[in-house]
């Protein structure tokens, strides 16, 4: 029996999220992208941290804490951004896409599926980092306040932007772009200031990390663990920059997804 | 005018290496069973893709009971099943949950109910928790079928269904079709090489040879037309011609 179409595409975006929660279930090795190298990352990060702050002298005895804030807001981005680009992947892996198109499921539905499940993962691989961070390091992600909220909803969209423009260049360029899954961060990564101001760049490369949305956020982030007062031009900037790049990557994906179509790319997943 | 099942008007499609279909009108009526035949590269899946909206015609349009692709999409989509010989069951689920999800997909709210009717329609009900990669191909292609009927579309499209089963089960799921078709005035266009297959299930065949509409009739107008004695000669016939082209 049917119900009414909210329900109906309610309904859609569990089954997208319950399809992946199978898959996860029984493919252990994915647990590494999960877990594995969050706690990895805290442990290289914390260790260097503590390390270059035993000899360090003043204000640079922060570096433990731009460490590890870097890297616990970094595992948000990343897992809410390897989780959708993975999770379209599968698709194309299973050769599954075919019969989900043929649904009268909608794009977003989709997409809204694919993300909530990243959600249950970005919890719990941003819940391994802040724990090891605590416990090993004395770093209390709740210190940064209430300020982390904003934050941590602006690089959740971040990273769900740079996915769609993942699955946006596997639609057009094929499996030959699946590496971009796990590359295309690590390029932002650097320009981004994720542990170090922006100022510490080299001076030519500096005007690209300020137009990243991810640095004001990694910035203010920097700043309420510091014990700032909420850095509201940082937010301003990094929600407008965030802005931006969600409503790029939605036309980006509509586009490649239009072109796929047009091209029968389709015949790539049979 | 009675509304169809699916009306698909002028379709053509050009690929870089060359005109994939030229020209197809293809009408299934609502409780029709439609053949789509013809040699390899004819163009009959990429006339399937374009007729579900997978892909985008050059030229032409399609519908679906009055859908109109591709804004109507999700409506149109409601009302179809799909399934294909050649595509996969994904390894890490079970076939409950596969049809679980494709259920909800399609909106139904008992969606295990759906399923394991489905399941036993086919004679598979013993499959429901087995996981892909316990599964035959035959019985990976069986549950394909069982998905695209479990929310007992109106219109049934199925690309070489059959491909890979052993002569009794493909005898099953040629029988549980038949029935479904009966039951629900479900609509059928079906491609297979198994021109037998096609004569049992079919009630009217469309042949295609290098993207265009050759034939279209019953299966015995068209081999009396072509001089043959049944489906298999006018296949063998065209496939020779298009060789020869």
């Amino acid at each position: 029996m049917n119900s009414g179409p909210a329900a109906e595409s309610a309904r859609r975006v569990f089954a997208i999220a319950a399809r992946h929660a199978y898959v996860l279930r029984r493919s252990p090795h994915r647990v590494f992208d999960v877990v594995v190298w969050p706690a990895v990352d805290v442990v290289l990060f914390g260790s260097i941290g503590i390390f270059a702050a035993s000899r360090a002298t003043g204000t640079a005895r922060q570096v433990t804490l731009y460490l590890l804030v870097g890297v616990v807001l970094w595992h948000v981005v990343y897992q809410a951004q390897i989780a959708v680009a993975t999770g379209f992947l599968e698709e194309t892996w299973s050769r599954t896409v075919l019969n989900l198109m043929v649904t009268p499921m909608r794009e977003w539905e989709y997409l809204a599926g694919v993300a909530l499940f990243g959600l249950v993962k970005l919890v719990a691989g941003v819940g391994v980092v802040a724990l090891i961070a605590w416990g090993a390091y004395a770093f209390d992600v709740t210190s940064i306040g209430v300020g982390l909220i904003p934050i941590a909803v602006l690089l959740l969209a971040i990273g769900w932007a740079i996915a769609m423009f993942v699955v946006g260049l596997v639609l057009r360029f094929g499996s030959g772009a699946e590496v971009l899954a796990w590359g295309i961060l690590f390029m932002t990564m650097p320009l981004s200031g994720v542990f170090y101001p922006v100022s510490a760049l080299p001076a030519a490369i500096r005007p690209i990390g300020r137009a990243l949305p991810t640095t004001h956020a990694f910035e203010a982030g920097r700043l309420l663990a510091a014990g700032r007062p909420t850095p509201w031009g940082e937010l301003w900037l990094a929600g407008a920059g965030t802005a931006v790049l969600v409503v790029a990557s939605l036309g980006y994906l509509g586009w490649m997804l239009r072109i796929f179509r047009a091209r029968g790319y389709i015949t790539r997943y049979l | 005018m009675e509304t169809a099942a699916l009306r698909a008007v002028g379709l053509v499609k050009e690929y870089r290496r060359g005109r994939a279909v030229d020209g197809v009108d293809l009408t299934v009526r609502t409780g029709e069973r439609v053949g789509l035949l013809g040699p390899n590269g004819a163009g009959k899946t990429t006339t399937i893709l374009m007729s579900l909206g997978v892909v985008t015609p050059d030229a032409g349009s399609v519908e679906i009971f009055g859908h109109r692709l591709p804004r109507a999409r999700p409506t149109a989509m409601a009302e179809v099943g799909f399934a294909a010989g050649y595509l996969p069951l994904p390894n890490q689920m079970r076939v409950i949950e596969y049809l679980r999800m494709f259920g909800r997909l399609y909106g139904l709210r008992r969606a295990d109910d759906a399923a394991q009717a489905a399941l036993e329609r086919f004679g598979v009900g013993h499959l429901a928790r087995a996981l892909g990669t316990e599964l035959s191909s035959g019985q990976k292609t069986l549950v394909g079928i069982v998905k695209a009927v479990l929310h007992e579309p109106r219109l049934l499209v199925l690309d070489e269904p059959t491909a890979s089963l052993d002569p009794d089960v493909a005898q099953r799921v040629r029988t549980g079709l038949g029935d479904l078709c009966a039951e629900h005035a479900t609509a059928l266009l079906v491609t297979s090489h198994n021109m037998v297959e096609v004569e049992r299930l079919c009630e009217r065949v469309v042949f295609l040879a290098r993207g265009r509409v050759v034939a279209d009739g019953t299966p015995s107008d068209i081999a009396h037309r072509f001089g043959r004695d049944g489906l298999e000669g006018v296949f063998l016939h065209l496939a020779r011609d298009e060789e020869a082209a």
